[in-house]
């Protein structure tokens, strides 16, 4: 039967989950980069004096919980556990956004910026020089990320403006890619000549008709990126090619915690785990409710 | 068998033919078909009712997004996904097709009913070859080995009029024409000899030479065949030439159901009326009496010698986009240029604004040379001539308001406040017959013929004397048409414009201009008065592309025609042009001379010029 | 045609590894980084600091260090020009033959999980594009955005504390193959290849077992894009108008999948490239969880120890894999699709 037996689906206003749970992750990261380290009950650089010390079980936490408003507790819980050198983990979880967040958008702020006046001046222009940029673009793009990535922050030493360099270099030749094609598209378009035929200067195309235009591919892909920039900044920390201990980061926490999990510790690396896990889902979500609302409109 | 006409209550039928009807092939009622969308669900057509009689030829009309397609989809009982059908029915040889099982529904497609649809290319599967794909289908429906199929498929080809069928069947999508695609895709149709085929907008995007040949070589092959027709189409030139019976689809169902004579002669729907409104004004008197007052009095923009190539990369050759076109237009005087794709004339109004620079040639306005000098002095030349696009959608920033586009020529342009730049946007959307108080709003909104109405809004704005019309209609429904012309003229007359109207549709040239040039690969080959190029052509190609020209009018259809003028082959390369006259090859009225001889634009005994120096001796005849 | 395209390809190939290794000397060698004083020590004295850097080659200007290594200095020795990676600054043994050792474990390891991930994801893509928008689909739709975006070493360790410290059915992350176990002889460097040969059913059976979770690790990590990709080709293949046209026509449903499974897989070759090379450098930190010994872990070594030649020598064989694989799946999309020129 081709009839359809069913009535179709009634009109409804369909709330985008997805889209709400990318924007509820994304703020709360954005909030405990704020406030995390503010918000830590302990130092998150700082031993505790307790070593390797459990979480606390399930069944405890609401007497904590209220134990810790009322402050009727001798110290703060530690929610997460310590880990073998005695660091709280549930300080370090939250204060930890404000070095992945902050690596991950000034990474991402910088080739964006970059990245989109470049491809701008390449699909605009057509000059030997934004042809060479697009080649030397084309040999930044075949270096293995990763371990270039390593490279890069190793031999210029190991801290955060050196990973947030490293990943915009690494980064800035998507950004000139997507906005390169888009911007292709967009100038042979009809509002374009018919700017030009009005009288318009070619800048005044480039950057007023142009490039608000040509936007919205690297803001989509940017919202990606962050995510895996988060990614790769704990996969150099995993490794000894990142920030140095004990700054409260992530991927450290995972790695100093790697060698207890084998022995049943598996509190000072699952937590931290769980933080990026959801935290770069949250921005791929985003990433993708936006795409989807821009290829929609 | 009498089949009742089907009237639903709102379909205005004629009375009944004397002679009895002969049975139908398919019957469909009460057809409702709707697809959900984020908004909500989309009733496309809704309550549908037609009827197609054994060996008919049917026109079935309506504006763009009225649901012809879907239409010609659910008659095989197809939706496009994710869309339904939700109620209805279609009996077909005795069986209602949306009540019977996918396998017997499956069974009649192809072998039954044929498509062809709207995209012909995109339509073929890119990944195999054409002869494969026809061969794939005949044997979906007849017992036939594969080596069978693909000699079915070579004869089909050639049924359908493509050259060296044995070739192409080898071929993939991506190596065909337009038109070429189309025919392979109605070989795949008629492969099993369908009692009905259902054509839907078969000609889009196919040149008219090609057009009329295509159109010819499926009525003939289907009365061959004794196959009905459902010929879908906003053309009304295609319906007018080659249908019996005219369906008008408007508002989700049809309204109208009459033979074409009568459709064409007394329209009773308003929605009818208001698509034939062109028609009917371009054989009325109004429209003689303009042509015969040609206005030029004052030379306004003239174009001198004008050439363009286009270098092609990595190589050293060119191609000739126009070559040495020279012409004038007066004040408030309308010339139209009209011929095919690739004849050069989108490319004569890109440099007649500068957005080309021309290779050689001058363009004078006022007697001033606006070709040479530099870009930035160009500025008080752009105030006085404007163009407006074919795609009126993409010619305005989406991102922008209204009010924004309409502002920004008068900043560049004025010096009015803030206050006054409101005001005469206002007053610009009021003259183009819009609502002066949308200025907020984006125009994403409005429909094709409001926003090409906001773009001839936008080329006012700076009190303009010529403007370039590139294909202002060539995207818009007939009933935007008709309204979009008339504007037109009011402004002309309102305002003393000056046109340059390019377009390949000559029922609107033929309603709008005082003058008119054909071109040709780049080459004017005729030029002359509306009447005297429209009435009686001289040159071959003229004569040519005005009898592939369907003019909307059933008492003179092509089909009924015995001597077509038509030219054979394909249009030449632009960058490996012939030595002599560029038509020798396809020209019937070559001879040894026209091989090496380049042709001169000749002025005639009336005034008017034409590149052929057979017409010029008068030896080719006035046969229109 | 092919072969014409395929040498054109290998050329820009070519130049593309010779740029970028003249890119990656440079860029090493503009970082503050001092590789000498990772050889002598924090003090040394003036004497053993120069001795060191002449012993690595660094106290010649670079555009002679460069053309050296290139092996355009016939007098200094060979170079790359004659397929030599030059000496490990660590180890002494030459590049080439370390990285022989650890490339193969690196390859193995991903092409098993490609190979895994694969037969996973194409049924899975393809079953969620028959129904877009149902709920099968969205839940598929959903675990491909969440495989395809999470830290892999943690997850690594993850499998490990469940299958290995809890449920104990997996071995401890310490390599390939426990201490033990004696290696079969080194043939083509892939011990699963190598232990068969070798009619060590043995050896092969603990092999796989000691990949069992980094292989599933990769596969997660995987399938998120890989699903995506099949579903969002298939759908798009569904919805195409030939294959509209193709019911038009009547065809039997099963040559319209087939019409549409074509169709869908060509443009997925090349993200699978894509992919697969971008896990040539990725799978470091699987490979470092479970101690695996490949190309990743080779390259955080030299890294950390400043090992020029060796650095140069990971990217090199990296990017050059990457390009071939490039190449080999660009051949296999344009033997799928006629409309791919070459």
């Amino acid at each position: 039967m081709t009839v359809a037996s069913e009535p179709m689906d009634k009109p409804r206003r369909r709330i985008d989950v997805l889209f709400l749970i990318g924007v509820s992750i994304v703020s709360l990261t954005v909030f405990l980069a704020l406030f995390g380290p503010v918000l830590a009950p302990y130092d998150p650089t700082v031993a505790t004096g307790s070593y390797a010390v459990p979480p606390p079980p399930l069944a405890d936490w609401p007497r904590l919980f209220w134990g810790s408003i009322t402050g009727s507790l001798d110290q703060p819980p530690h929610w997460f556990g310590t880990d073998a050198s005695g660091l709280d983990v549930f300080s370090r979880v939250i204060a930890a956004p404000r070095i992945d967040l902050t690596i991950a958008l000034a990474a991402n702020g910088l080739s964006l910026v970059f990245g989109v006046l470049l491809g701008l001046a390449a699909g605009y222009y057509k000059h030997w020089w934004t042809e060479v940029m697009m080649r030397a673009s084309d040999v930044l793009q075949s270096f293995p990320v990763f371990i270039s990535a390593m490279i890069l922050v190793a031999l210029a030493g190991r801290s955060m403006t050196n990973i947030v360099i490293a990943l915009a270099l690494l980064y800035t030749p998507i950004y000139i890619r997507l906005t390169r094609s888009e911007v292709l598209s967009q100038k042979v378009r009809g509002y374009v000549e018919a700017a030009r035929a009005i009288g318009n200067s070619e800048a005044v195309i480039a950057f007023r008709h142009v490039l608000p235009n040509s936007l919205a591919p690297a803001l989509i892909q940017a919202s990606v990126t962050i995510g895996f920039a988060i990614l790769l900044t704990a996969g150099l920390s995993f490794v000894g090619a990142g920030v140095r201990p004990p700054a409260p980061e992530w991927g450290l926490m995972i790695s100093t915690g790697a060698n207890q999990v084998i022995l049943g510790e598996w509190w000072p690396s699952v937590f931290p785990g769980i933080a990026i896990s959801v935290t770069v889902f949250g921005f791929a979500v985003l990433g993708n409710a936006l795409e989807r609302r821009y290829d929609g409109a | 068998m009498t089949a009742p006409e089907v009237v639903s209550g709102e379909v205005v039928s004629t009375p009944a033919a004397t002679v009895a009807p002969a049975p139908p092939v398919l019957t469909a009622s009460g057809l409702k078909v709707a697809y959900p969308t984020p908004r909500g669900t989309v009733v496309a057509i809704d309550g549908l009712d037609l009827t197609i009689r054994q060996r008919e030829v049917v026109g079935l009309v309506g504006d763009a997004g009225s649901g012809k397609s879907t239409t010609a989809l659910a008659l095989m009982g197809v939706v496009r996904p994710p869309g339904r059908i939700l109620a209805g029915s279609i009996q077909f040889d005795g069986r209602d097709l949306l009540r019977c099982r996918e396998e017997e529904l499956r069974r009649i497609r192809g072998r039954d009913i044929g498509i062809i649809v709207q995209n012909p290319r995109g339509s073929l599967n890119p990944m195999l070859r054409i002869g494969k794909q026809i061969g794939n289908v005949y044997r979906a429906h007849n017992h036939a080995s594969p080596l069978e199929a693909r000699e079915r498929a070579v004869d089909m080809l050639r049924m359908v009029g493509i050259n060296d069928p044995d070739r192409r069947v080898k071929a993939f999508a991506h190596e065909l024409s337009g038109g070429m695609a189309q025919r392979a895709l109605i070989a795949m149709a008629l492969s099993s000899e369908p009692r009905l085929l259902i054509a839907d907008e078969p000609t889009s995007g196919l040149d008219v030479t090609i057009q009329a040949q295509f159109l010819d070589q499926m009525w003939e092959t289907v009365q061959r065949t004794h196959s009905a027709i459902l010929l879908i189409s906003q053309d009304l030139g295609i319906i007018a030439n080659y249908c019996d019976r005219v369906l008008v689809l408007h508002d989700r169902r049809i309204v109208e159901d009459a033979p074409a004579r009568d459709f064409f002669a007394r329209p009773a729907h308003p929605y009818s009326q208001s698509i034939l409104g062109l028609q009917r004004a371009s054989a009325g008197e109004q429209a003689q009496a303009r042509r015969a007052s040609s206005a030029a009095t004052e030379t306004l923009v003239e174009v001198d010698r004008l050439t363009k190539h286009f270098p092609i990369r990595g190589t050293d050759k060119v191609v000739q986009a126009v070559d040495t076109v020279s012409f004038a237009i007066g004040r408030g005087e309308t010339v139209g240029l009209v011929g095919e794709s690739g004849s050069g004339k989108t490319t004569i109004g890109r440099c007649l604004l500068r957005l080309e620079e021309p290779t050689s040639g001058e363009i004078r306005y006022r007697g001033q040379p606006i070709s040479g000098i530099a870009q930035h002095h160009l500025r008080r030349f752009r105030s006085k001539l404007q163009i407006v696009f074919q795609d009126p959608y993409d010619s305005l920033n989406p991102r922008w308001t209204i009010g924004r586009i309409l502002r920004e020529p008068l900043d560049l342009h004025t010096t009015l406040t803030g206050r006054a730049k409101r005001d005469r946007a206002r007053e610009l959307l009021d003259m183009v017959g819009l609502d002066p108080n949308a200025l907020d709003i984006r125009p994403r909104g409005l429909g094709a013929g409001a926003m090409q109405r906001l773009n001839i809004a936008r080329a006012l704005a700076t009190d303009p004397e010529f403007i370039v019309l590139d294909e202002p209609t060539s995207v818009l429904a007939p009933s935007a048409v008709v309204g979009l012309i008339a504007l037109l003229q009011k402004l002309q007359s309102d305002l003393q414009l000056s046109y340059l109207f390019i377009s390949h549709d000559l029922t609107t040239v033929q309603y709008l201009c005082h003058r008119v040039a054909v071109m040709y690969l780049g080459q004017m080959v005729e030029l002359g008065t509306v009447d005297q190029v429209f009435g009686s052509p001289r040159h071959p190609y003229a004569k040519a592309l005005l009898a592939s020209h369907l003019f909307p009018d059933p008492t003179r259809r092509r089909v009924d025609r015995h001597e077509r003028e038509t030219l054979t082959g394909e249009i030449p390369s632009p960058v490996d042009l012939p030595r002599g006259c560029y038509l020798y090859g396809r020209c019937p009225h070559a001879t040894e001379t026209c091989a090496d001889a380049p042709q001169a634009l000749d002025r005639q005994p009336d005034g008017r010029l034409v590149r052929c120096w057979r017409a010029t001796a008068g030896e080719i005849g006035d046969s229109a | 045609m092919l072969l014409r395209y395929v040498t054109k390809r290998l050329l820009i190939g070519l130049v593309q590894l010779v740029v970028l290794t003249v890119a990656v000397f440079f860029l090493i060698r503009l970082l503050p980084a001092d590789p000498i004083s990772r050889f002598v020590g924090l003090n040394p004295s003036e004497e053993a600091y120069a001795q060191a850097e002449r012993s690595l080659g660094l106290d010649r200007p670079v555009h002679v260090q460069l053309l050296h290594y290139l092996g355009l200095a016939p007098s200094q020795g060979t170079g790359l020009l004659q397929g030599d990676l030059g000496d490990s600054w660590v180890s002494g043994s030459p590049i080439a033959q370390e990285i022989g050792t650890f490339l193969p474990v690196t390859l193995e390891l991903i092409t098993i999980s490609f190979f895994v991930a694969f037969l996973i994801a194409v049924p899975v893509g393809m079953l969620s594009a028959t129904r877009p928008g149902g709920a099968a689909d969205r839940g598929v739709f959903v675990y491909s955005l969440f495989a395809g975006s999470q830290p892999e070493f943690w997850w690594g360790l993850l499998f490990v504390y469940l299958f290995f410290f809890v449920l104990g059915v997996a071995p401890a992350p310490l390599g390939l193959l426990s201490p033990m176990t004696s290696e079969p002889a080194v043939i083509t460097g892939f011990i699963t290849i190598d232990s068969l040969l070798a009619g060590r059913l043995d050896v092969f059976l603990e092999a796989l077992h000691h990949l069992m979770l980094p292989v599933a690790t990769l596969v997660f990590i995987l399938s998120g894009p890989i699903i995506k990709m099949v579903r969002q080709n298939m759908v798009r293949a569904l919805q195409s108008d030939f294959v509209l046209y193709a019911r038009c026509a009547g065809l039997p449903a099963r040559r319209i999948a087939f019409y549409a499974l074509r169709a869908a897989m060509a443009p997925s070759m090349t993200l699978i490239g894509i992919l697969y090379g971008f896990m040539l450098g990725g799978a470091v930190l699987v490979e470092s969880v479970f101690s695996l010994g490949g190309l990743g872990q080779y390259a955080i070594r030299s890294i950390l120890a400043f090992d020029y030649p060796a650095i140069q020598g990971v990217v090199l064989v990296i990017t050059a894999i990457s390009l071939s694989v490039y190449l080999l799946l660009d051949i296999l999309h344009a033997m799928i699709d006629p409309r791919v020129a070459y």
